[in-house]
């Protein structure tokens, strides 16, 4: 019955997130929104028996990049630029258009309808019952046999953004060289 | 029920701990064991929480005294004996007082900050072994758990930089949120060359291969987690915004840093999670590197005597990191930004990256087995070669 109550109260939090997210118009505040959604997505896994993939949803959504978003809203600038956005997204084509609304929500229930018909049916057939084995040890043991192929070039994938970014961070050769403050 | 143990399974084995909870069901007609079940948890969390708030509390009257100590003062003396009630007249004080928020301030995420700090390490607790029984969750990915759940108290530090509204909180967030995030690698490294050896995430298999003799540590299981421990020590300081370490609060340039701007019990609830932060950290350290709860020759094993002892243990050793953190602050001053930083990306990620290829290694190597099993080994079956 536990779990029943924090898949309930998760879901709920993923569902109140979700909606402020969307409505507020500061983006710090929809980084905070979602943080809540995210955490209540973390807190279905965790409820649903998969406590790898929860925690591994705080540590990578939470922990990552959520801080990350935070960083960049911060590092974008001020009123000015906020207002010259503005400005650019009204002159857009169809942006915030009676029309776009409309086309938007109908994908989105296309979207929704298709995923849930395809969940319902996958609900079906998967045991929902969690097994007792942690399932940590079967993801490691997979993922270097079964899937070592894929493990190593997503490592690859992500050695590249890692040179990528120090190549972009690079200072530019000056000079003189002065301390760096944070 | 989850595959999930915990502590109230633990305590439902006890006879008068069954008495109590059917009297308790029977007098208030409840049928359902879950209510009860929740309603149990529910008051362990709170007592738990509510003696560390205490040890949080505790660690500023220690801090003091232990500070005043060191540079041959009395320290605070006049509440209570030896001072001792200086925790209640500061808490009193911080309650009694105005609550300020600047003007322009981003109210929302102004009074969000604190919680979010203090959430992040209260939520560590459910974890956290303080006995074999008393661990409110057994979950199998405890350390994990506790690695990600606390990356929430560097994203409050950050908010609240961001949101007072003042130059000083925003340095001081900007650098809380640098400093944390890169402080995470050394000590998420060094904390992994230690599940390497142990096989497992939760408590209970770090613990299983540990003994309660200094022998059977991880510390002195070989000179790569040695050196481990140290690499984590001054890590956790890093993360926990500790001095040498304090630089997102530092005094002489920052004012206060990310909390400059908050008054009364706001301010105390940084202080709070900071302090109690320390003391999980330390746990953590205890219970990875240095036995954890183990009492020698098992006393009392299954018992609550035994639960008692254990708990006795944990919290020495924990305790005895927690002056050590004291201690380092009152003597060393204080680093710049930039050797800040060159120290975690230039000597310890190195260090702790290397400790655990140097784990990974002497597993492969000698089976898995401790310098001191080895040593035995060799002195047993030394003779045989002349």
């Amino acid at each position: 019955m536990l779990p029943e109550i924090v898949l309930l109260f998760s879901a709920f939090m993923v569902f109140l997130g979700g909606i402020l997210l969307i409505s507020t118009k500061n983006l710090m505040h929809s980084c905070i929104f979602l943080l809540m959604c995210l955490f209540g997505v973390a807190g279905v896994y965790a409820s649903l028996g998969a406590e790898f993939l929860a925690v591994t949803q705080i540590i990578v959504y939470i922990g990552g990049i959520v801080i990350l978003m935070l960083f960049a809203v911060m590092l974008t600038g001020g009123k000015e630029f906020i207002s010259r956005l503005h400005k650019v997204l009204n002159l857009a084509p169809l942006m915030g258009d009676k029309s776009t609304y409309m086309k938007g929500s109908i994908v989105g229930l296309i979207i929704f309808g298709g995923l849930s018909a395809f969940f319902y049916q996958l609900l079906k057939v998967l045991p929902l019952k969690e097994q007792q084995v942690s399932d940590y040890k079967i993801i490691g043991h997979s993922l270097l046999t079964d899937n070592l192929l894929a493990f190593e070039l997503s490592s690859f994938l992500l050695l590249g953004a890692l040179i990528g970014a120090a190549i972009i961070a690079k200072p530019e050769k000056v000079s003189e060289s002065k301390p760096t403050d944070i | 029920m989850s595959a999930n143990e915990t502590v109230i399974d633990h305590l439902l084995q006890f006879e008068f701990f069954q008495k109590i909870s059917t009297a308790i069901g029977s007098q208030i007609g409840v049928s359902h064991i879950w209510v009860w079940y929740m309603v149990a948890l529910i008051l362990v969390a709170a007592v738990i929480t509510g003696i560390l708030a205490a040890v949080g509390g505790f660690g500023t009257y220690a801090e003091r005294k232990i500070s005043a100590d060191i540079q041959g003062r009395f320290g605070p003396n006049r509440v209570g004996p030896y001072g001792l009630f200086q925790v209640i007249a500061d808490g009193l004080k911080m309650i009694g007082k105005e609550d300020i928020s600047p003007n322009e301030s981003d109210k929302f995420l102004f009074y969000l900050a604190p919680f979010l700090c203090i959430f992040g390490v209260v939520a560590t607790f459910a974890v956290l072994p303080f006995s074999a029984g008393l661990t409110l969750s057994k979950t199998n990915v405890g350390i994990y758990y506790v690695v990600a759940i606390s990356s929430l108290v560097g994203l409050g530090i950050f908010i609240a930089g961001y949101a007072s509204n003042s130059k000083w909180s925003l340095l001081g967030g900007m650098r809380g949120a640098s400093q944390i995030i890169s402080y995470e690698i050394p000590v998420t490294l060094s904390i992994m060359s230690i599940l390497l050896l142990s096989g497992g995430l939760s408590f209970e298999d770090i613990l299983a291969n540990q003994t309660a003799w200094p022998a059977g540590w991880y510390i002195f299981h070989n000179p790569f987690t040695f050196i481990g421990f140290f690499v984590y020590f001054v890590s956790v300081l890093a993360e926990t915004n500790r001095a040498p370490f304090d630089l997102p609060e530092a005094e002489s340039e920052l004012v206060s840093g990310y909390h400059t701007e908050y008054t009364g019990m706001r301010y105390g609830l940084f202080a709070l999670a900071e302090y109690m932060e320390v003391f999980v950290v330390c746990g953590l350290a205890a219970t990875l590197f240095l036995g954890g709860y183990h009492v020698p020759f098992d006393i009392g094993k299954g018992t609550i005597f035994g639960d008692i002892l254990q708990i006795g243990t944990f919290f020495a050793k924990t305790l005895g990191l927690y002056y050590v953190v004291i201690w380092v602050r009152w003597t060393f001053p204080r680093l710049r930004v930039d050797h800040l930083m060159s120290i975690c990306w230039k000597y310890l990620t190195p260090i702790a990256l290397f400790n655990l290829l140097g784990v990974s290694v002497w597993i492969l190597f000698f089976d898995g087995k401790s310098i001191l099993d080895l040593f035995l080994s060799a002195i047993s079956s030394g003779p045989v070669g002349h």
